[in-house]
């Protein structure tokens, strides 16, 4: 192949270049030559120009990224922050006031359920000193609680929604409406992808048959982002990926005999097309097309893993089984050059999430048990294989859950928009550290609150990316994920 | 156009007159205060690293004057102005955000306003404020706000108006016109640009033949052919389908709410036809536009108006709210209105001035409240429509003959031929025969033991009126007849009174007979009970407690019940354990008890019969003549001249004969029949529930109406940055002022003066329709141009104006300005018609142009082709690339219209998918289809791995494939092969091609012989074919 760093500026001998190129072309190729024509810089919203040809070709970051890919634990439902890592000792002693007590402004329509307020509860659940940081864990992560020393924790994020799927939205787009790009989507637009052969941005939802995050699809939407760039969702039963089987009727022997016969259909063909790019990246495509049908299966069958590996997981814990081998997958598929990884816990509303309307103490455990084990030993895995240092790991819902009581047969609590506990660890997150803190109760943030826009632009920064920088032109206006706003929280950075 | 105003060192004065016991306060109550909660975020500190928040210092007394982004902190003496007093009170900002301070320390800060807010610090505010100044007769220079500009031809007058423009520029620059390209080719484009598939073999040839002119060394292309050719296009219903679907990406047009329930629209699809109408129709554009803004205003007969207005609703919108949520969710559905009209018409970014004034564009926050308001009561609705109402018109007529011609009938039969029919049938029968009908209705009297009330009607029955009894004990006392009784019938009969039609007075109309009995009244007054021995029922609730035997035994409450079949008439039949030979001194009395615990369970509509007849069966209706009918027959029948005797009855005693005798009467009965049916059937009018836009008609219901969310409020406030909870004034519904001319008031919206057909419309849409669309004195010229373009582009390839959604500062200029006013001027002479401007664009040189060659020097000038001077082959878009495949496969189903699916396997045009939006079409999505969620004005055209599998591995990818190949199946190999040539790429292989395709088709079948398949070589064709399906050739379009 020819020198690339000779490669010339000029778009038509470009052009010529790829027409010599002709099947033999590859995709390191055009990322080098994107990379000349200015890249990101130069994308635009009427087109993404030459990156259309290869749209998930890498693309080098702003600057030099701490982390590069991206696996978010994605806590659907709704955390409650005072019964997992957010230890409120004032809230045990507040037990069974009201909240009126602590803030006269508080309104019955602040969680979801206006009918249901009950007093203030304290947690059903223990808190002990963890780690060398002694951070207090509850009692629902005996695993995780092993790792406190690799995260950084934030107690005083806040939303706006007091609703599932905006505050899902929220979440993961930024914005508590359908419509925009989220995280993944911005990242791998950021980024493109180091694998050829696998989705850039992987989506993995319960497989146990308690449904999709609330807003479903539209969590990991490329949003006016171009399609490319949406989460790929594996689907949990039946084929995981559209189309990688073969059609019954024809033999993997005779499908290479017909891209070998396509080739030469598509070379006549560009041979009176003075070499038009695209007319290049589809001949390619196909050839990429071919090896996916082996790589992704390949990624998600876990049978080469060996069994104490599998057995760390938490594989054939009926517990957390299915969650188990969606963390291990999401590792193969991280370590296969995957950019960003979202793993859902949890289906819809109530008793199919975190989402403990009723019961906390049952439904937080039960979620809990389905994922201490496995996300403790993504962490151990990761570090063991030497890819914590720049993979990103986010553990992390959509809204905490409120200090009260919501009244109901046992008691649960309801949704609380205005404070939330996530933790980041790996890729550049400095360990061991919390940052922030919610009020004494754990009502509301309270000192370095932390908006959604903070937390995104500290996740592109960690990846390399200026969320400031990081924009696409559409109808007229330069779109972040960010919006018009988000401040690094500089004090979590390793 | 944005004039930025660095406002270095805004400073105030410090205040040098302190008092001691001013100075005092501040000092002790007033400072300290804001350090401890203020500066870390509001202060010269904060904004040095990078954490001042909101532009506002408060470390200056100068600062707390200026304020921030929200205006003045400290107002001396004015609390309500203050806006650090309202946030320390959280009553707009929460401030501090850790946790509102004591209320003595808001005391102290609300005394210290009050006292004139003295302050010794003195200092600049320090914070560079950086003020934006719109200047509106700056903006209004910029290029798309102007009139349009005419320029006089360019060239000569004898070169199309269009490559005028075109070759001025290419001539600036050292280029040219690329030479036509060959008849085959322009063929095969027109037909995808203008039906989005490709032409038949036989089309091809027919039109070769009609262009080809000139000689083989010197072709060209025949211009009146060419011309009749995209007429011929034009009028096919293809055309609309086609460009339907680029409007809908225009539009964000889906069929269901989104967010996480994503509940359909069913009906929303009328928009999608309204389109594809409208454009076959080539409604004019401007009419296009009023309509999808102000239908339902404008033109509230036209149902393709009201279908129109699905535009505005067909956002997505949260149906899961909460009550806090409510408010805000209105205003982003606000908001999507405002951001897609202003795009779709204006190419104008008008929404992203929600929270500020815009970036870039001279359009303010007030600006956008002032055009949302004219949405503020405009909802999503339903509507009966009538969609087709020539087509009604004649049915209505039909139907009007029909049954004026059925009623004649019966009326003149009834008059003229029934007293001849019932004389002769009084000759003909003998009294015992008139006697032997089944069942005689009894007259007499009902009595209650609750009060209330029964109406005597016609037909001898008995109407319960009034409020309903709990329950009740009913009397009927028969008038007296002499003759043999063997049953009693009660007819519970269905009435359109009772709930539920009855026959029952419960609220589900059932009823419960709990016992029924029979005394004879003698005369001398004894009363003999009168043994029943048996009881049926034509239909009965169950077996048990509530059958009809149950109403004669013992217990009061169990007995006859009719659920299961409410709403019909039911007979019950109670057989006398003796025959009873009744006299005319004696009467019949019958007690029906109803004291079924459940309430109202009486009976509704009853009509008491008695019969001679052994075992009649429980049947409704059926009855002979009354008592008093039989004694008119009688003495009718004594009589010598039967005609005579008749004409002599008093006129009601003729009348009750008739009445009862044309029931018997198979004439008549039929005569009946046939007005019944009709009166039944009706005029089938066809109507459709349409999803509109509109004002003052129910709401579309859905999810959160639950917890009662308003649909809209009656006023739409300003808001300051896009926050329901700081609102500034009441927005008055207007037009950015930008592109107001300068004359004009800014806040002016005039609805039109024009009669207000539709009496419950705010006609604010109307007013912003008119404006819209007035190429004189409101947006039209910028409208036209805005749609000029979007043609432009899906036929070349790329916009005048490359940001087809932007005509704003951050778009793209226009590469030929004079050109892009010519064809707005065009659209608008030729009264808003497009067609006639697509048929301007493909007769120009410049569309006609052949690809480029390898070498071509002019590359080097141009080689993104900015300046057209070659045709760059287009990848067709998704629904293009499935609708051909389709069509070459011979299983295209062209039917059009009418709710879509979601069906991956449909064979429809892909226009007809249901856009779901939690569910978008796999196969469209690998093709770059829009989310439909945000207008998009052009799709990016991607190339990924997973499209090359949908052609290798889709059952749909493969299904193609064996149809196309059983289509060509054919003896002679190269016949197959020709054929497939034809259909797929318009043109015969070449012989390299040829063998090629040949040896695969030998090779493919050896392996699948080897393989063991059945049919080995039509499989192998079914390989072939796949790759002709999958090749560039098939979905790139020179």
């Amino acid at each position: 192949m020819e020198n690339l760093n000779q490669f010339p500026r000029n778009v038509s001998t470009r052009r010529e270049w790829l027409r010599r190129a002709g099947c033999g072309f590859g995709f390191l190729g055009l990322t080098a030559m994107l990379h000349e024509h200015g890249g990101l810089g130069q994308l635009r919203a009427d087109g993404l120009g030459a990156r259309a040809l290869d749209p998930l070709a890498p693309v080098t970051p702003h600057f030099e990224a701490r982390a590069k890919r991206v696996i978010w634990i994605f806590v659907n439902g709704g955390p409650s922050h005072v019964d997992t890592w957010d230890y409120k000792p004032a809230l045990e002693k507040a037990h069974g006031k009201s909240i009126k007590e602590f803030d006269a402004n508080f309104s019955n329509t602040t969680g979801f359920f206006k009918d249901a307020v009950g007093d203030l509860m304290k947690s059903p659940f223990e808190f002990r000193p963890r780690g060398e940081c002694g951070k207090m864990v509850s009692s629902l992560f005996p695993h995780l609680g092993e790792h406190v020393d690799k995260m950084a924790f934030i107690h005083s994020g806040f939303t706006e929604s007091n609703n599932h799927s905006p505050a899902l939205f929220a979440m993961n787009t930024g914005l508590a409406r359908m419509g925009f790009p989220c995280v993944g989507s911005w990242v791998t637009y950021g980024l493109g992808s180091e694998c050829r052969d696998l989705p850039a941005f992987v989506v993995m939802s319960d497989p146990k048959g308690r449904g999709l995050p609330k807003g479903s699809a539209a969590n990991w939407s490329a949003g006016f982002l171009p399609g490319v760039f949406q989460g790929t969702h594996l689907r949990p039963t039946g084929d995981a990926i559209d189309n990688l089987k073969l059609p019954t009727n024809l033999s993997l022997k005779i499908q290479r005999e017909q891209l070998d016969l396509l080739k030469q259909l598509n070379q006549t063909h560009l041979d009176q097309h003075a070499a038009e790019s695209d007319l290049v990246a589809r001949i390619e495509s196909f050839e990429l097309a071919y090896r996916m049908q082996s790589a992704a299966p390949e990624t998600i069958d876990l049978s080469s893993e060996p069994a104490h590996l599998q057995q760390l997981y938490g594989i054939d814990d009926p517990r957390c089984d299915h969650f188990a081998r969606q963390c291990l997958m999401a590792r193969r598929f991280l370590e296969r050059g995957v950019r960003f990884v979202q793993i859902y816990s949890g289906g819809m509303e109530n008793q199919r999430s975190w989402d403990g309307h009723n019961d906390i103490q049952g439904n937080h455990q039960q979620f809990a048990d389905e994922t201490d084990r496995p996300v403790a030993a993504l962490l151990t895995d990761l570090e063991q294989r030497g890819m914590l240092n720049d993979t990103l790991v986010i553990w992390c819902g959509e809204f905490g859950r409120l200090p009260i009581a919501q009244l109901s047969e046992k008691p649960g609590r309801d949704h609380n928009p205005h404070c939330f506990t996530a933790w980041l660890a790996g890729g550049g997150v400095k360990p061991g550290v919390s940052y922030g803190e919610s009020d004494e109760i754990g009502y509301k943030a309270a000192v370095d609150r932390v908006h959604l826009n903070d937390l995104h632009a500290t996740i592109l920064h960690l990846l390399g990316l200026d969320h400031e920088r990081l924009t696409y032109l559409y109808n007229g206006r330069n779109f972040r994920l960010t919006d018009v706003a988000g401040q690094i929280i500089r004090p979590i950075l390793g | 156009m944005l004039v930025l105003v660095n406002s270095w060192g805004l400073s105030a004065p410090a205040q040098t007159t302190l008092s001691p016991e001013q100075l005092d306060f501040f000092e002790s109550k007033i400072r300290p205060v804001l350090i401890e909660n203020c500066y870390e975020c509001h202060s010269a500190a904060a904004a040095q690293s990078g954490k001042l928040r909101a532009e506002l210092a408060l470390d200056t007394r100068a600062g707390g004057l200026a304020g921030g982004e929200s205006g003045p902190a400290v107002v001396p003496h004015a609390i309500d102005d203050s806006l650090i007093i309202s946030a320390l009170r959280y009553d707009s900002f929460e401030m501090p955000p850790s946790g509102k301070l004591p209320d003595e320390v808001i005391a102290d800060f609300t005394k210290w306003i009050e006292m004139g807010a003295p302050d010794p610090r003195d200092g600049d505010k320090v914070i560079a404020k950086k003020t934006r100044v719109i200047d509106l007769v700056e903006g209004r220079k910029f290029w798309s706000f102007q009139p349009l500009q005419l320029t006089p031809p360019a060239i000569n007058s004898a070169v199309h108006p269009i490559d005028q423009w075109i070759l001025k520029k290419q001539l600036d620059l050292g280029l040219s016109l690329s030479s036509p390209a060959e008849p085959r080719v322009l063929i095969r484009r027109a037909w995808f640009d203008l039906l989005g598939i490709p032409p038949t073999p036989a089309e091809m040839n027919h039109w070769i033949a009609r262009l080809s002119s000139g000689n083989d060394a010197a072709p060209m292309i025949s211009q009146p052919a060419w011309s009749e050719l995209i007429d011929t296009l034009l009028q096919r219903p293809e055309y609309g389908e086609r460009w339907a679907r680029h409007w809908m990406d225009v539009v964000r047009f889906a069929e269901s709410h989104g967010y996480e329930q994503d509940y359909d629209r069913p009906n929303a699809y009328h928009y999608r036809d309204f389109l594809i109408r409208a454009l076959n129709q080539d409604l004019p554009y401007d009419q296009m536009v009023r309509w999808q803004i102000a239908g339902d205003e404008l033109q509230p007969a036209e149902p393709l108006a009201w279908m129109a207005t699905g535009f505005l609703g067909a956002g997505a919108f949260p149906t899961q709210l909460t009550e806090t949520e409510f408010e805000s969710a209105r205003y982003d559905e606000l908001d999507d209105m405002v951001a897609t009209t202003s795009v779709a018409f204006l190419g104008l970014s008008i929404g992203c001035a929600r929270c500020h004034d815009h970036k870039f564009d001279p359009i303010r926050a007030e600006d956008y409240y002032r055009f949302a308001a004219i949405f503020t009561s405009a909802i999503r609705s339903e509507k009966t429509l009538d969609l087709d109402p020539a087509t009604n018109l004649l049915r209505q007529k039909q139907f009007d003959t029909e049954l004026q011609t059925a009623q004649a009938n019966l009326t003149e039969y009834g008059s003229k031929k029934l007293p001849v029919e019932f004389l002769e049938w009084l000759q003909q029968t003998s009294s015992d025969v008139r006697m032997s009908a089944t069942w005689n209705v009894l007259a007499g009297e009902v009595a209650t033991l609750s009060g209330s009330t029964f109406n005597r009607l016609e037909d001898g029955s008995f109407l319960a009126v009034g409020a309903p009894p709990l329950q009740d004990v009913l009397t009927f006392r028969a008038t007296p007849f002499d003759g043999t009784v063997r049953a009693i019938r009660i007819e519970a009969l269905a009435d359109p009174n009772l709930p539920n039609q009855g026959p029952g007075r419960a609220g589900n109309g059932n009823f419960a007979l709990g016992n029924f009995e029979i005394i004879r009244l003698d005369a001398e007054g004894s009363r003999k009970p009168v043994s029943l021995i048996e009881a049926v029922a034509s239909h009965q609730q169950d077996q048990s407690t509530l059958s009809i035997a149950a109403s004669i035994d013992d217990d009061l409450i169990s007995g006859w019940a009719v659920d299961g079949q409410i709403g019909k008439s039911q007979a019950g039949v109670f057989y006398l354990a003796e025959p009873l030979e009744l006299r005319a001194d004696q009467r019949l009395e019958m007690t029906l008890t109803f004291q079924h615990p459940n309430a109202h369970h009486c009976i509704g509509r009853l009509r008491v019969s008695a019969s001679a007849v052994p075992r009649a069966v429980p049947e409704v209706g059926g009855n002979g003549p009354s008592q008093q009918l039989l004694t008119i027959f009688q003495t009718l029948a004594g009589q010598s001249d039967l005609a005579q005797g008749f004409a002599a009855l008093p006129q009601f005693e003729q009348q009750a004969c008739l009445d009862w005798f044309r029931p018997q009467s198979a004439t008549c009965s039929e005569l009946q029949k046939k007005l019944d049916d009709l009166n039944r059937i009706g005029p089938q009018l066809v109507t459709a529930k349409v999803q509109v836009t509109s004002e003052g008609l129910p709401h579309l219901p859905h999810h959160a109406d639950d917890r009662g969310f308003p649909h809209f409020y009656p006023e739409t406030y300003v808001l300051r940055r896009g926050d329901v909870a700081q609102k500034v004034s009441i927005a008055g519904a207007g037009f950015p002022e930008v592109l107001l001319s300068a004359e004009r008031e800014p806040t002016e919206l005039v609805t039109p003066e024009q009669t207000r057909i539709n009496s419950l419309s705010s006609y604010r849409r109307a007013a912003l329709a008119n404006w819209l669309t007035d190429s004189q004195h409101g947006a039209g010229a910028l409208v036209a141009r805005v749609m000029v373009n979007r043609l432009w582009q899906h036929h070349i390839g790329r916009g005048i104006v490359a940001t087809p959604n932007d005509f704003g500062e951050s778009g793209d200029r226009p590469t030929h300005p004079e050109l892009l006013d010519w064809l707005a001027q065009e659209l608008i002479v030729n009264e808003w018609k497009l067609k006639p401007i697509h048929k301007r664009i493909m007769t120009s040189d410049t569309y006609l142009q052949s690809n480029k060659r390898t070498d071509d020097p002019r590359s080097k000038i141009d080689p993104e082709n900015r300046w057209l001077w070659h045709r760059a082959p287009q990848r067709l878009e998704g629904e293009a690339i499935r609708d051909s495949l389709l069509c070459v496969a011979g299983q295209l189903d062209s039917s059009m219209y009418g709710p879509g699916t979601l069906d991956s396997n449909m064979k429809r045009r892909s226009v007809y998918f249901f856009i779901k939006r939690s569910q978008l079409i796999p196969e469209m999505m690998l093709f770059d289809w829009p989310e439909h969620l945000v207008s998009i004005g052009q799709r990016q055209s991607t190339t990924i791995a997973p499209q090359a599998l949908m052609f290798m591995n889709s059952p749909q990818g493969r299904g193609y494939a064996e149809a196309f190949a059983l289509r060509i199946a054919n003896d002679n190999p190269q016949e197959s092969l020709r054929q497939a040539y034809e259909l797929a790429f318009g043109r015969i292989p070449t012989p390299q091609e040829t063998q090629l395709a040949l040896d695969f088709v030998g090779r493919a079948t050896q392996q699948r012989r080897e393989q063991g398949d059945s049919d080995p070589k039509q499989m192998a064709w079914s390989d072939f074919c796949q790759m002709l399906l999958g090749s560039n050739e098939f979905i790139y379009i020179d």
